[in-house]
């Protein structure tokens, strides 16, 4: 059910050296020093369960949002086996979008109208979100990656970091610096409770909507035809070629099913973080690259899991680890360098061997 | 046939027509002033022809007669008129009509669409859409969309003819930098009024084109005498330009100086052993916070408390700036050493990413440990470098030091390129694997590009410190790392001559652009992505990285000939050579 | 003296057993062949050798000395070099670099000596230019010193890699199909250079080979495998008329094993 790429003629794997063992050593102490912080933080602080509960929730909801942006680096990497570094950028465009459009629909009263004709508006604004993503990433595809496959792998990446500095200021210098802000609709900016856990209404629908989302991903992965061909695509570009499969076309199909899910995240980070600037993707496409990676890249389920995963930490971890939320990046960016050098194939297993660690 | 090219013309159009709104998007217009339209016509024609003469095969003759190529051109210059004129009204309409249009599009303001118009900016809020404006403007691109097809006939032309070869015209490129370098110093002679206000710019810009065009005509020389006559008076013009600079120019000249040596050193790192770093900033770091230590000890509260529980004077520098060398030198190439071991076993893009992550880790450690790093409020009053006595911190001086930092940081990459490590990060690059099976110790030579390639930021670190007087964190931020990493792949991969035309293109030419500064991320961003496309082996290509990327790049002769083998087959075995045990 | 003895090698990938404790000596000064048909782990095997991978049973004794768990660098410096079955060559270098690159683990020069270019470092730089001058020559590439390496001619390439392989000064050389896309003719060549490797130069030679006329031919002593598992060793008439390894081969149906040698 993955989208998996392995070579079938394994390449020489490296043998494990002294440094292999220094390096595991030092994974072991970290994870002990990290567990012991926790411990001793959470002795100190005695903070309520439901203080507890209502950051986790709180992380997976951020984690169902990564997941969908983790998904398209996912994607893309299984078939292309490049790191679309501009994929924070498309889930930046799509909060823009979102945001024109919520302005669009607030101006013509809709989101105060019944609960259906609000419900067909957010609708509508979660698709002009996603409809700017695809068109940003089909023509990222178009213009920055198509020319340059087949280049040694230094190439596109370059080119995929020129394509993301050039979306980032371009956003900056047409819609200006000041960052857009999103007002929620009154009818789904109040909450409700469960014991002393407060679950804002917001937060449901975004978890909700991520993950009908990746279940739709999943169903078009795994049934449709196009789907079949991406699989085979990811596992052999030349044999799939063969079969008479039109490689570019799957190419193109998997950047528009990667920026949909962008533009829908980028529309419901905008609702949840409330506002959306020209830098707001930079810093979410790593974390989101981090979760893919934490659950094996180019493995689908291993994004949401990582995803998941990842939301968790960022939301526990300033608590657990008694350090200000400021240095939840921080988390982020150490836990993502603390997996590529200690478990490059992520938590899902061996998936992606030598072809590219 | 006809439709074809109106197609092709549409296609053309379309995209000129996105480009184009890009452009007005993003307020060039307003930067331009009033001759916007004429400018934006121009910039027109020259895409048009490099998009009229491209995607015609070679066999099919029809599109490239004139006739068709101009209707393709007239039809691309026509459509993108007419729609970039259409929308350039709407936008013109709503702001007339008092609908403030910079909450959405911040650009979209009156002088930008007056500047398309030629008309002053009053004249939009008042009148609103000048008479016939939209016709003017369709007719401009109409026109460079006919340039454009004619630019196409007369390169054909000019390919078709042979030119006579002229045997002086060799020297041009030998001799120009010494004619602008007397143009240099004639224009900061007193009394000369050239220029005008601008004097000193274009004094700044023909600096930067002698030492460019020296470098491409090195290459130029023959191998040889001719080249090391060259070279020398190359040298002693470059020698001398310090000396005839004034405050402002040599400041900049200094930045791109110090630029080229962080630009080597990351050249060695990526374009030699071809891991690819996007953190290399924080060496850069730290050779300019261990200088500042050491020559503003009283900055650091840390550092201070130190020197205060040993007794130490703190309110003075520790070491002089010759003497601080050796320590940041150390300082950095273990902490290239040190970033470096844990990500040995990555490859290519995720190095990337961890070396990026590790970037951002130190900057931030930088803003956040206060006792230390002052945090945000930055290390002040660092020390300049003495010279036997005398203050070597002005421009003047720092683009010396520049100079000679960078000249003996290219010499030993020169050095390093040909020797038996350079080899061996070439074939680590080409294929871990094999360098490995083939005898390259894989740790040492990952960790020696780490290393060097730290060691050389650092140098650059600590003369920043000293040229900026005060480092705060924001100096060294991600930016530096992707300019870095932008003037090598412009310069050319592996080049170490391609590193100072990057750092004169990529930070040289923004200072003299003033204005320009806004667009000068989106303008490198963009370059890197052309660049990736239509040039990756950069402006002066390394030729080994030519050979990477292009597979077919030197035909040679003899490919489709019998190999040795087949020739060894045909000769009597016994006839082959001997070479003997060695 | 056994150059090299392997003893109950094991190599498993996953749940398959690749190698399957192989039992394998090449005396010195001899010229040793590994057959067996396509996924029979020949190349495994050679990687286990070679120290790309490191087994999970078995010894691997080099030259008197256990080289179990060294890395691949430090194994060629031991003295075991190889090349590849699909060329391996360092394509963006000169045929002459490739052969320097080579001698990596014979040169001492540092970093330092590099840059100040220190009398001891030109003069191992010249010797060592010297030095692969006359090992193109020896593998008959003279005079394409300078030429890159991926715009050689493939059989040309096939040459420069056991020239490079030549430049570590090996005591034992492994040859992936040395033979492997030659016409007849140029095997020919390549047949005689292998004899000239061991005549002239005293190596040691192990070599993985399909084509059986290049097998019989050349070989002083034949190991047979298949499934990972040896089955059959002797001189190239024994393991010809082996029973075991006709099985093995019309099982797999490709090569004539009765062709004449």
């Amino acid at each position: 059910m993955t989208v998996t790429t392995y070579s079938s003629t394994p390449l020489p794997r490296r043998r494990k050296s002294a440094a292999h063992w220094v390096l595991r050593a030092l994974g072991v102490l970290i994870l002990v020093l990290v567990i012991w912080r926790v411990y001793t933080v959470g002795m100190a602080e005695n903070y309520p369960a439901s203080f507890w509960i209502s950051q986790a929730l709180n992380g997976l909801v951020l984690g169902g949002v990564y997941a969908l942006v983790a998904l398209g680096y996912t994607l893309v990497y299984g078939i292309l086996l490049m790191i679309n570094f501009a994929h924070g950028e498309v889930v930046m465009i799509g909060g823009f979008a979102g945001f024109f459009a919520l302005q669009f629909f607030t101006a013509i009263g809709w989101l105060e109208g019944s609960a259906a004709l609000v419900a067909f508006a957010l609708l509508l604004i979660v698709g002009a979100g996603m409809l700017a993503s695809v068109l940003t990433g089909v023509t990222l595809e178009r213009v920055a990656y198509r020319p340059l496959r087949g280049a040694p792998r230094l190439v596109p990446l370059i080119s995929a970091i020129g394509a993301s500095l050039f979306l980032q200021y371009s956003v900056l210098l047409i819609f200006g610096v000041s960052p857009r802000v999103y007002q929620k609709p009154a009818l789904i900016a109040g909450g409700f409770r469960v014991g002393d856990v407060f679950v804002p209404y917001t937060g449901v629908i975004i978890f909700a909507t991520s993950l009908l989302l990746m279940l739709a991903l999943y169903l078009i992965v795994q049934r449709s035809k196009l789907g079949k061909a991406m699989r085979a695509v990811a596992e052999d570009k030349g044999t799939a070629a063969l079969m008479g499969i039109d490689v570019n076309q799957v190419i193109v199909f998997t950047f528009i099913l990667g920026s949909a899910l962008a533009g829908a995240a980028g529309v419901m980070l905008g609702f949840h973080n409330t506002i959306v600037k020209f830098n707001s993707g930079f810093i979410l496409g790593l974390k989101a690259f981090t979760a893919a990676v934490l659950g094996g890249i180019g493995n689908i389920p291993g994004a949401m899991m990582g995803a998941l995963l990842l939301g968790l930490i960022e939301a526990i971890g300033p608590s657990a680890l008694g350090i200000p939320t400021e240095y939840k990046d921080i988390i982020s960016f150490s836990v993502l360098v603390l997996i590529l050098i200690f478990r490059p194939s992520g938590l899902l297993g061996e998936v992606l061997s030598e072809k590219k660690a | 046939m006809l439709t074809r090219s109106i197609q092709r013309g549409l296609r053309i159009g379309a995209i000129s027509f996105g480009i184009l709104t890009y452009l007005i998007l993003v307020g060039l217009p307003t930067r331009i002033g009033d001759a916007a339209m004429p400018v934006l016509a121009v910039a027109m024609a020259l895409l048009f022809w490099i998009s009229l003469r491209g995607g015609v095969s070679k066999q099919d003759v029809s599109a490239r007669a004139p006739a068709p190529l101009f209707t393709a051109g007239t039809m691309a210059g026509l459509f993108a008129g007419a729609l970039t004129a259409t929308l350039i009204a709407f936008f013109t309409g709503l702001l007339a009509d008092g609908v403030r249009l910079q909450p959405i599009f911040d650009k979209i303001v009156p002088q930008n669409m007056a500047a398309l118009y030629g008309v002053m900016p009053g004249v939009i809020a008042t009148e609103g859409i000048p008479a016939l404006g939209w016709l003017r403007q369709t007719l401009f691109l109409t026109a460079s969309g006919i340039v454009g097809a004619l630019l196409v006939l007369i390169e054909r032309s000019i390919r078709q003819r042979s030119f006579p070869r002229i045997p002086w015209l060799r020297w041009v490129p030998l001799i120009l930098p010494f004619v602008l370098l007397a143009f240099v110093i004639w224009l900061g002679m007193p009394g000369v009024t050239f220029g005008g206000n601008n004097r000193g710019t274009i004094r700044l810009l023909a600096t930067m084109v002698t030492i460019g065009s020296g470098i491409f005509a090195l290459r130029a020389a023959r191998p040889g005498a001719e080249q090391r006559v060259f070279g020398l008076l190359f040298f002693l013009a470059i020698a001398y330009l310090p000396f005839t600079l004034d405050q402002f120019q040599n400041s900049v000249m200094g930045i791109v100086f110090i630029f080229v040596m962080i630009g080597l050193g990351l050249n060695i790192v990526v374009g030699f052993a071809g891991l690819l770093d996007l953190g290399y900033v924080a060496f850069f770091a730290i050779g300019a916070y261990v200088y500042a230590f050491l020559a503003a000890p009283f900055s650091s509260p840390w550092v201070t408390a130190q020197l205060q529980s040993l007794g130490l004077p703190y309110n003075q520098p520790l070491v002089s700036y010759w003497m601080a060398i050796p320590i940041t030198m150390v300082a950095a190439g273990i902490g290239g050493v040190l970033l470096g071991i844990p990500v040995l076993r990555l490859r290519g893009d995720y190095l990337a990413i961890v070396t990026l992550g590790f970037g951002e880790i130190i900057r931030l450690f930088m803003l956040n440990l206060s006792d230390l790093t002052n945090g945000p409020r930055g290390l002040l009053n660092i020390a300049p470098p003495y010279l036997f006595g005398i203050n070597f911190g002005s421009p003047r001086e720092i683009f010396i030091l520049a100079l000679i930092g960078a000249g003996i940081v290219a010499f030993a990459a020169y050095r390093l390129d040909g020797s038996r490590l350079g080899r061996a990060w070439i074939a680590m690059r080409e294929d871990e694997d094999v360098a490995q099976a083939t005898g390259v110790n894989l740790v040492r030579t990952k960790l020696l590009a780490f290393a060097i390639g730290a060691l050389f930021a650092g140098l650059a670190g600590q003369l920043y410190a000293a040229r900026q007087v005060n480092i705060f964190p924001e100096n060294f931020s991600l930016f530096v790392s992707i300019d870095a990493l932008s003037l090598v792949i412009v310069g050319g991969m592996g080049s170490i001559p391609g590193v100072v035309i990057g750092a004169l293109a990529l930070k040289g030419l923004p200072e003299v652009l003033r204005g320009v500064d806004e667009y000068r991320i989106v303008t490198f961003a963009a370059l890197l992505v052309l660049m990736m496309i239509v040039r990756p082996e950069g402006l002066v290509p390394s030729t080994r990285r030519r050979r990477e990327l292009h597979e077919d790049a030197e035909p040679i002769a003899g490919v489709d000939a019998p190999s040795a083998l087949e020739q060894l087959a045909t000769a009597e075995p016994t006839a082959t050579q001997k070479a003997g045990r060695q | 003296m056994a150059m090299i003895e392997a003893r109950q090698v094991t190599k498993v990938f996953g749940g398959l057993v690749a190698v399957n404790s192989v039992d394998l000596v090449v005396e010195e000064r001899m010229i040793a062949s590994l057959i067996g048909p396509n996924g029979a782990g020949k190349t495994t095997f050679f990687n286990c050798l070679t120290g790309l991978y490191r087994p999970e049973g078995g010894d691997i004794v080099f030259d008197g000395q256990s080289i179990v768990g060294l890395r691949p660098d430090q194994i060629i410096a031991r003295g075991m070099a190889r090349t590849y079955q699909n060329i391996r060559l360092f394509g963006s270098m000169t045929a002459i670099e490739n052969v320097l690159v080579g001698q990596h683990v014979r040169l001492r020069s540092t970093p330092l000596g590099a840059i100040f270019q220190t009398p001891a470092t030109r003069r191992e730089e010249k010797k060592a230019e010297q030095k692969a001058r006359e090992l193109l020559a020896f593998v008959g590439l003279a005079g394409k010193g300078d030429m890159i390496a991926k715009n050689l001619p493939y059989g040309d390439q096939r040459l420069l890699e056991v020239a490079r392989a030549l430049g570590s000064d090996p005591k034992l050389l492994l040859l992936d199909e040395p033979a492997a896309g030659m016409n007849p003719r140029e095997t020919d060549a390549m047949l005689h250079l292998i004899n000239r490797l061991r005549d002239e130069l005293g190596i040691t030679i192990l070599l993985i080979e399909h084509d059986m006329k290049v097998v019989m031919s050349i070989s002083d002593r034949v190991t047979v495998l298949d499934y990972g598992k040896k089955i059959a060793e002797g001189r190239p008439e024994q393991v010809r008329t082996d029973p075991s390894v006709i099985e093995a081969y019309l099982g797999a149906g490709v090569i004539d094993v009765h062709a004449p040698a």
